[in-house]
This record gives structure tokens, sequence and C-alpha cells, in this order.
């Protein structure tokens, strides 16, 4: 059974966008971005700056997570079958 | 790519015409204006939670802003609360302690979070009735929505647009007010000097304000929200769900004013189909329970209505339970309750306490890592550390500083006495003196005690290591 396409694209960029939000704020409780970056050519960037970045970094790692799943779920065609016979 | 995958190329649909039925463009749904006792409620909740929404990061607080998640200085203001990122337990509390209500919630009367107080139902409200006052009600917008574009329409789709665009863009703001100061975005704002992620994120804001409450809509619910798709795990057959009692409307169709339903074999629903043109997410309520329905009881009011107007009894749409439906008695209190409110109480007992006896003080000892220890001319052993005192209360506090754990152990601060402002961290390297005739072991743990001088409870023990060479 196919699902439409809206829920396909929501599957891949939400659950990523939440657990993004959830990491960001894990990693930015535990570890102060002025602290991390203070030795660094970064260390102009101002921390929200550092949040925003910070979460849509997470957000591309998640959003692949979640692009990888989808497409391991297609179906795979069976022993035999030519591929593309969903 | 092999070329089997090339020559099959895009737009390959399922043999089958069952499943074509899944690739049906979604259908625009037009609500229909409702009045009665819940459109009301509902109302009520836009204003008052809207309300909060926009009022309350204006209030002040001891000449600050009274609920501001301070992200760019990390420290998190609640009226008389400050929070840092070490209390992050009390947030995570709070988390489950909010999930643990809507648990209990939606056991005792089902999705009343979804039809009155969720942010997307609410602004989807604000917008809906923004779009009402524009383009009129659900005849007239699909009439439009139909019409080839003229003058009048672009005019009139651009007023709407730029009502929702500025109510959008009011909200990022306000949004952003609660993570900075909302005061120095204002004054920034006016002469349009914000800085760069500020206006990023009021943008970004805005922007899902308007795509969520303006196009997303009921797609937000069925699509995206996790709540909705496992909340039927917490219904039972006592919980309070929106029915339309089959029984007495069955068979239902059309009849003239005055005429016996009886007669002609009908029941009470008279088909007029408002129920279904006033729900938000474009459901028939007739067909019986569906997890697209976000409990608004929007069709109740509306059906309501019409009871009234042909003098049937109200109620063929209606708040009810599974058990009542069937006949039987509806039981309120069940063991289910009991476990949400027990767990309830225990996470709350426990964030309570832990707030009641939390201490606004935090004392770190680091070792200075040059030295492992060094005679002085006195023939004393000296270790030195550096301590960060820092003060998480809402004012000043001056300190005292003492140590234990060898016999006659001295300690130099170097400084007459230790003061720490409100929310503020200082490093105060200190020197401990032995007499090498005292240590028994290689490294012996000491305890530096550092107690407020105008408050008994606001007191930390640190333990840290002290280094020697052992005397035999």
């Amino acid at each position: 059974m196919q699902t439409p396409k809206i829920q396909r694209v929501i599957a891949i960029l939400w659950p990523s966008f939440l657990m993004a939000g959830v990491a960001t704020v894990l990693f930015f409780t535990a570890f102060d971005p002025q602290a991390l970056l203070m030795d660094t050519r970064f260390a102009d960037l101002s921390r929200l700056g550092a949040y925003t970045i910070g979460f849509f970094l997470f957000w591309v790692l998640t959003s692949a997570s979640c692009l990888l799943t989808c497409y391991f779920q297609r179906p795979c065609a069976l022993r035999g079958e030519p591929e593309n016979q969903v | 790519m092999t070329d089997a995958n090339n020559t099959t190329g895009k737009g390959h649909k399922p043999a089958g015409a069952t499943s074509m039925s899944f690739y049906a463009k979604h259908e625009k749904i037009y609500p229909r204006k409702v009045t009665g006792i819940f459109a009301f409620w509902r109302t009520m909740g836009v204003f008052v939670l809207l309300g909060l929404y926009y009022f309350v990061p204006w209030l002040s607080w001891d000449g600050r802003q009274a609920v501001l998640l301070d992200l760019p200085e990390r420290k998190f203001y609640i009226f008389g609360l400050t929070l840092w990122p070490q209390d992050f337990f009390f947030l995570a509390a709070l988390l489950i302690i909010a999930a643990l209500s809507l648990f209990f919630f939606t056991a005792v009367a089902g999705r009343l979070w979804c039809g009155y107080a969720c942010p997307q139902t609410v602004w989807t409200e604000a917008f809906l009735w923004i779009e009402r006052k524009i383009e009129g009600d659900r005849p007239k917008r699909m009439k439009r929505d139909k019409a080839p574009w003229t003058v009048n329409k672009l005019l009139v789709k651009g007023a709407k647009h730029s009502a929702w665009i500025l109510f959008a863009l009011y909200t990022g703001f306000t949004f952003v007010g609660y993570f900075t100061p909302i005061t120095g975005i204002w004054e920034k704002l006016l002469v349009w000097d914000m800085g760069g992620w500020e206006t990023f994120w009021i943008f970004f804001y805005s922007f899902a304000t308007w795509g969520n409450a303006g196009f997303m809509r009921e797609q937000v619910c069925i699509y995206m929200c996790p709540y909705a798709r496992f909340q039927s795990a917490m219904f039972d057959k006592d919980t309070l769900i929106i029915s339309y009692d089959e029984n007495r409307g069955e068979p239902r169709g059309a009849r003239r004013k005055g005429e016996d339903p009886k007669d002609k074999g009908l029941g009470d629903c008279i088909d007029c189909t408002l129920c279904v043109q006033v729900c938000p997410t474009g459901i028939d309520i007739r067909n019986g329970l569906q997890y697209q329905c976000i409990a608004c009881a929007s069709c109740i009011d509306v059906c309501d209505e019409v009871m009234d107007k042909i003098g049937y009894p109200k109620g063929l749409v209606r708040y009810t339970t599974e058990h009542a439906l069937k006949g039987g008695t509806t039981h309120i209190l069940r063991p289910r309750l009991f476990v949400y409110v027990a767990l309830l109480v225990v996470v709350m007992s426990g964030l309570v306490y832990s707030m009641a006896t939390r201490i606004p003080l935090e004392l770190d000892v680091i070792r200075d890592r040059i030295a492992l220890y060094r005679e002085n001319n006195e023939g004393l052993i000296e270790n030195v550390y550096l301590l960060k005192v820092m003060n998480l209360d809402s004012k000043e506090h001056k300190y005292d500083l003492k140590v234990s754990g060898i016999t006659d152990l001295q300690l130099d601060t170097g400084v007459k006495q230790i003061v720490v402002k409100a929310g503020e961290v200082i490093e105060l390297p200190v020197r401990l003196a032995a007499d090498p005739t005292d240590l028994k072991k290689r490294s012996t743990e000491v305890h530096f005690h550092l107690q407020a001088q105008d408050k008994e409870k606001l007191k930390v023990d640190e333990a840290a290591r002290f280094l020697g060479p052992v005397s035999r």
C-alpha cells in the first residue's frame, strides 16, 4: 500500500525536526557553545547563532536518517521478479 | 542505476485500482461558521490562550522580563525563579507532568486538548476568523475559489494574506521575545536594526504559523501529530467521545416540516449535512468515531441548532461514552485514572520537594594541575586549588569558606570576603597548607564548606584531594 506523498515528505522532515529540537536542547544544555568555540575561528559567533547552526546541523543529520529509513522501507523485488514491479 | 530503472521513469503507479484512492489530491476543507455553547468555549480558549501568549512576555518582575527563557545568557527566568542549565531536571519533570496530565484528560474526556487548547487549533481558529471576515463564510469562499482570477478575487485574497502575514509576523516576534528580552528586540525592530539570528527566527516562526494555520490545518493533525496517532490507547469505553446516535438518527432522510418521520420510516437525522460542513477535518461524524476527529464539537453545536429548529430533542450528536451509547452506565472512577493520578502525584511531589530544597549555590573545586604540592618556607605542605563559586540566587550574598579533613589545615584565599552578585560566577584561587606530620596518606580527602552569611540553609560542601609526602 502506498502512502500519500505529503505523508512521506512529512515522515522525513517532521520527526527529524522534533528530534533535532530535542538534540539541540540536550547538547546545548550540557555544552556552552561559547566555551566550545573559544579557541576556534568561530569565537565571534553569538550563542544564538551557535544554537541556530547547531539545530540545523542536527536537522540535516536526523532527516538523513529518516530519509534512509523511508528509502529502505520501499518494498524489494522478490527473487526472480524484474525490478520496479512493486 | 540500471536501465530498468530509467525506462520505467517517473509516475510509475502500482497496479490495482484500490490503491489509487491514496493518490487522491487533497481536498480543501471549507469549515462553515458555527455558533453554540462549545463554539463559545473554544473561542474563550482562543482568547485566553492567545491573550496569554501575546501578553506574558511584556510582564516585568524585579526590573526584568518576568518570563524569559534567556538563551543567549543561558538562564531561565520564571517570575521569582532563576533556572540554570544545571537545573535541567526541573524542565524534564515539567514535561513528564504535562504528558501525564494529557493522558489523564484524554482518558476522562477524550481529545479535549485537540478541540480547545492545542496551538494548532487555536491559531487555525484565529486564521479562520480572519479568513471569514475578509472572504465570507463557506459558500462564498468555495464559490470564489472555483471562479477565475479577477481583480476583485486578487484584492480579496491579497487582503487575507496580508492580514495573515501581519498576524504571523507578530506571532513570530512574540515567540522570539520569550527567548531574548522582548523590549530590546522591539526597540531594535522600530529602527530596523535587529540581530541576524533573531530576524531569522522571527521569519522562521512566522512562516511556520502562516503555513500551519493557513494551509496545512487539519493535515497537521492527521499526518504530523504523534498524539493523534496514539491517543486511542488512552481511550476506554467510559471515555467521553463525540458521537452520533445511530439508533436515533437512522435511517436518515429529508422530510417536510410537521411531517411525522415515523410515517416515512425515518429516524431523527434529516441529512442536512451541516455536521459535515462545519467539520474542520472534513469527516462525517455519522460514520462513527474516526481518528481524524479532533473533538471540537462543532457538529454538536450545529446539529443541536437544527434539532431545535425542527422541534426534535437536542443531542443527536453529543458528548457521550461507548457504554452510555449501548445503554449501559458510565463509570467515571476507574483503575486507569487512579494510575495516572498516582503517577502525577509522585512526579509533582518530587518536583515540589526538589524545588523547595534546591540550594541556589554551587561550588566547583579544581586542583591546580601544574604542581602536585610544594613545601613553603615555613615547612608546611601547600596545595593550590581554583574554586568556582556560582550564586544561582536572585540576590547578592557574602560567603564564609571553611576547610576540614586534616588537623590544623590552613586556608588562604587572598581576599577579605567572598562576595558574589546574583546570577554570577567568580573564580577564586586558594591555597591549603598542612603540617607534613599530620599527613597519613599521599592523598587525603579534604572538604570545602561554603556558607552564606545571611542564610543558614544556603551552604554547600565540596570534596577535594590534598596531596603530599608521607612522613614516617
